[in-house]
């Protein structure tokens, strides 16, 4: 038979297959026994969506399929797989989730006045200048006794980080490390405890100088110790996320001869994501300020074109325009990545007193 | 809306439902076909979809005047909408993809004092597909190889969601009879779709992602970091990571129009068996290196004209296919490579040495090319190629297991086809449910094995 427009194609008799609907159905109970028999983790993911009516819905549906399968030991096979590969809930592998970063076109939220209000700036502090070199110069360092740097933050070190450990180590007394989570913050300790690892890597490494960088999933509202929703950027949220900054920056200091870089966030091309990083960045800024060891790198002059904005494009010493940022318009490329680390590398070489530390 | 996420899940059962419900209502079914793509289109930024609606829009009109033109005898009015039509899709690809490279280059050249102003746009996902799907329309009119289609299904045809963002590059004449005959609603290929669809998640959610951030990533950024055994498993890694993730993609892709009533044609035929380059580029990403030498290389002069000319339309071909994946020099270098090798295989002739040695000369010759693919830039791609002779670093990542995965990986590569039909037809003798069964068993295990979270696509920004 001839094929007529919008008349069924005549196949082949030995091309089996089955009725749209049994298909649907077919489908549907695979999709439905996968969901019971990873529910456990689907919980887990709804749990660290950020506070939203998708949350919301999410946690509807999976909590009691979660329970449900969880009575009937549907849960039992992924959990034994999980334990066979050596992972837990709480310690969510590497990897690039770009998904989830805040990256919008966002117009502006008009929070400045609510953290203006809350925020006071502490008397006599400058944040334009940089405290003098501490006690960390005194120290001596060799190849045997390398100056050990750890880079630590979310998905922003995920694209500077390498670039810095493999610039740092062109000297020979230099040991850098560097360790991204992606779609992490200081927000969401439920996704990934960063007080909890920084401690962790003080007391293991002991590191001479630490570099945290986060803010870019944190503007999102968060729990407070009551397990309460706290509204972004209202008044009790910046009095927790500036405790929770203070308390990573206190873990860092624990050793007084540590120098502690502390890196604000680069101006985004999203007119209310930028805004909303300016907030956090003063929150930083004040905190940092605060303790003689953290020392707030800002990056708005670094990467901010003519006009004081956001510019994707940004002439280099030599007056040649580079590529500095990826297309996302928030993270850095390659060539931003090498300006970042170029200006750490010589705030850590002034404040260990080494002079030009990467011409040894 | 990437494919391996719930979101997608959910919205693909929805379409699947409404696809077989309205099939037997032709204006109804392109109407809901066409909204499903423009939402799945809108899923990343909804300001493109009026891009996409303006190729359509455009592609569409220039057929139909090219069409009429054809018929009045008019060929030089034909030539004239064809080359409007073009100029019209290669401005689109020129703004958004091309303007802001060149411009910085121009002001480079020129020096600090003149700045040309830069666009700053952000790259619509797919554009690069749906501008050479709706050029290969109006240029297949202009042959007479495809009649003119009705604004619907050339608009069906040109955002259908499954093929939309990455491919692969389906020609009008391929899809212009499947959107006007129904498919049998009692025969949907159930098997192979499923399989199609783990078959890809596999490659992209476990192997792509694993390779990327436990090897690829980290000697790309750092290859003096790193031993030389590192940087060259690091090299390997890319060659099998890209392979999983465009393959991947494609396997999705495939499969997911299959369960809606579409075939799409091979993209992939296990391309690192390939003995030469020649044969490379007729196994890898078939549909663009077709859509190249019917729409580039054909028209340039192919290989009629003198050995001379030959070599400079495979060059100028491979140079522009490597421009076609983005807007930086390390791509038209990457062209470059795999034009000379093309040139040399045929000035060069390998007949008389042994296939493993063809292999191994093909396989390293494309892993070489890759690096400039990789690398962030033409410095950064010679460190890699430095680094894989001396490098000062350590053995970070080399490892028997991961040695065993890259040649495991590889081996795939030379399984026959006669063994996976073998598997399809297993797989065919199940009932639908059965199938359902071990696609959701299936489903669970890429889960399991594959990192928390799914990075895009590597072509989706190509």
């Amino acid at each position: 038979m001839q094929n007529t427009p919008d008349s069924p194609i005549e196949r082949p008799a030995h091309s089996n297959g089955f009725a749209a609907g049994r298909v649907l159905i077919g489908g549907l109970v695979g999709l439905m026994l996968a969901a019971c028999l990873n529910a456990s983790s689907l919980l887990a993911e709804a749990k660290r969506l950020p506070d939203s009516a998708s949350r919301s819905a999410s946690l509807a549906v999976w909590t009691p399929l979660e329970a449900a399968s969880s009575a009937v030991k549907l849960t039992w096979p992924r959990e034994l797989g999980e334990r066979l590969l050596g992972r837990t809930q709480h310690d969510p592998p590497i990897t690039l989730v770009r998904e989830r970063t805040e990256v919008t076109n966002e117009t502006n939220s008009g929070h400045s006045e609510l953290i203006v209000e809350s925020v006071q700036k502490e008397p006599g502090s400058d944040p334009s200048s940089l405290p003098p070199p501490n006690s960390a110069s005194e120290q001596a360092w060799d190849e045997n006794n390398p100056l050990n740097i750890w880079v630590l933050g979310d998905s922003m070190v995920q694209f500077f980080g390498e670039t810095f450990v493999s610039m740092a180590q062109q000297s020979s007394i230099v040991d850098a490390t560097s360790e991204p989570r992606l779609s992490s913050g200081l927000s969401r300790p439920d996704y990934f405890d960063w007080p909890a690892r920084i401690a962790q890597v003080m007391d293991e490494y002991d590191p001479d100088v630490v570099v945290l960088m986060f803010g870019g999933n944190d503007a999102q509202n968060i729990r407070d110790s009551d397990n309460q929703w706290l509204e972004r950027f209202r008044a009790p949220w910046v009095e927790e996320y500036r405790r929770r900054v203070g308390f990573v920056m206190d873990i860092a200091t624990d050793d007084e001869q540590r120098i502690v870089l502390w890196v604000g966030q680069p101006p985004m091309r999203g007119e209310g994501f930028d805004t909303r990083m300016q907030l956090l960045n003063e929150l930083y800024q004040i905190e940092a300020d605060a303790r003689e060891s953290v020392h707030y790198v800002d990056l708005r002059s670094l990467f901010t074109d003519a006009s004081g904005g956001y510019s994707r494009y940004l002439p280099d010493a030599g007056g040649k325009l580079v590529d500095v940022r990826l297309s996302d318009g928030v993270h850095l490329s390659h060539w931003g990545g090498e300006w970042l680390s170029e200006r750490l590398l010589s705030e850590i070489s002034r404040l260990s007193g080494l002079g030009d530390l990467w011409q040894q | 809306m990437l494919f391996p996420t719930l979101a997608f899940g959910l919205f693909f059962v929805a379409v699947y439902v409404l696809n077989w419900l309205t099939r037997p209502h032709p204006l109804v079914w392109r109407v809901t076909i066409l909204g499903a793509s423009l939402f799945f289109y809108a899923w990343w930024n909804w300001r493109f979809v009026f891009l996409l609606m303006w190729a359509v829009v455009s592609n569409w009109y220039a057929g139909t005047q090219i069409e009429r033109s054809l018929r009045s005898e008019n060929s030089q009015g034909a030539r004239n909408w064809l080359l409007t039509a073009i100029v019209g899709d290669l401005l689109i690809l020129g703004v958004f993809k091309y303007y802001d490279f060149f411009a910085l280059e121009l002001s480079n050249l020129l020096g600090a004092n003149t700045t040309l102003p830069l666009l700053e746009l952000t790259l619509p996902v797919g554009i690069s597909f749906f501008t050479f799907q709706a050029m290969s329309y109006v240029i297949d009119l202009k042959r007479d190889l495809v009649k003119p289609m009705p604004f619907l299904d050339f608009a069906v045809y040109l955002s259908f969601f499954p093929q939309l963002v990455a491919g692969p590059i389906v020609r009008a004449s391929e899809m212009a009879p499947q959107i006007t005959q129904r498919p049998d609603p009692r025969r949907v290929q159930s098997a192979e779709a499923f399989h199609l669809i783990l078959r890809g998640l596999f490659k992209k959610v476990v192997i792509s992602s694993w390779l990327a951030s436990n090897l690829v990533d980290g000697v790309f950024a750092n290859p003096d970091g790193h031993s030389s055994h590192d940087v060259l498993l690091g090299v390997y890694g890319y060659a099998i990571q890209i392979y999983a993730d465009f393959s991947g993609y494609t396997d999705i892709a495939i499969g997911v129009a299959l369960l809606l009533g579409f075939r799409f044609p091979t993209n992939f035929d296990c391309p690192y068996r390939a003995l030469s380059l020649r044969d490379f580029w007729k196994r890898w990403h078939i549909t663009l290196s077709s859509w190249l030498r019917d729409y580039l290389y054909i028209p340039l002069g192919g290989n009629r004209g003198r050995n001379i000319e030959t070599y400079r339309n495979l060059l100028i071909t491979m140079i522009l296919g490597g421009l076609w994946h983005g807007s930086t020099w390390n791509f038209v270098i990457w062209g470059l490579i795999h034009g000379v090798a093309l040139i040399a295989e045929r000035l060069i002739p390998r007949g008389n040495l042994h296939p493993v040695l063809r292999w191994l000369i093909t396989f390293h010759v494309i892993c070489f090319a890759w690096v400039f693919f990789r690398a962030d830039s033409f410095t950064d791609a010679l460190d890699v190629l430095t680094a894989i002779v001396a490098s000062p670093g350590d053995d970070q990542v080399s490892s028997l297991p991961v040695l065993l995965l890259l040649a495991a990986a590889l081996g795939t590569q030379f399984i026959s086809k006669a063994q996976t039909e073998q598997f399809r037809q297993w797989c065919n003798q199940h009932s639908a449910i059965t199938q359902g069964l071990m696609f959701g068993i299936g489903l669970v295990l890429i889960d399991l094995f594959g990192p928390e979270g799914v990075a895009p696509f590597i072509y989706f920004q190509f």
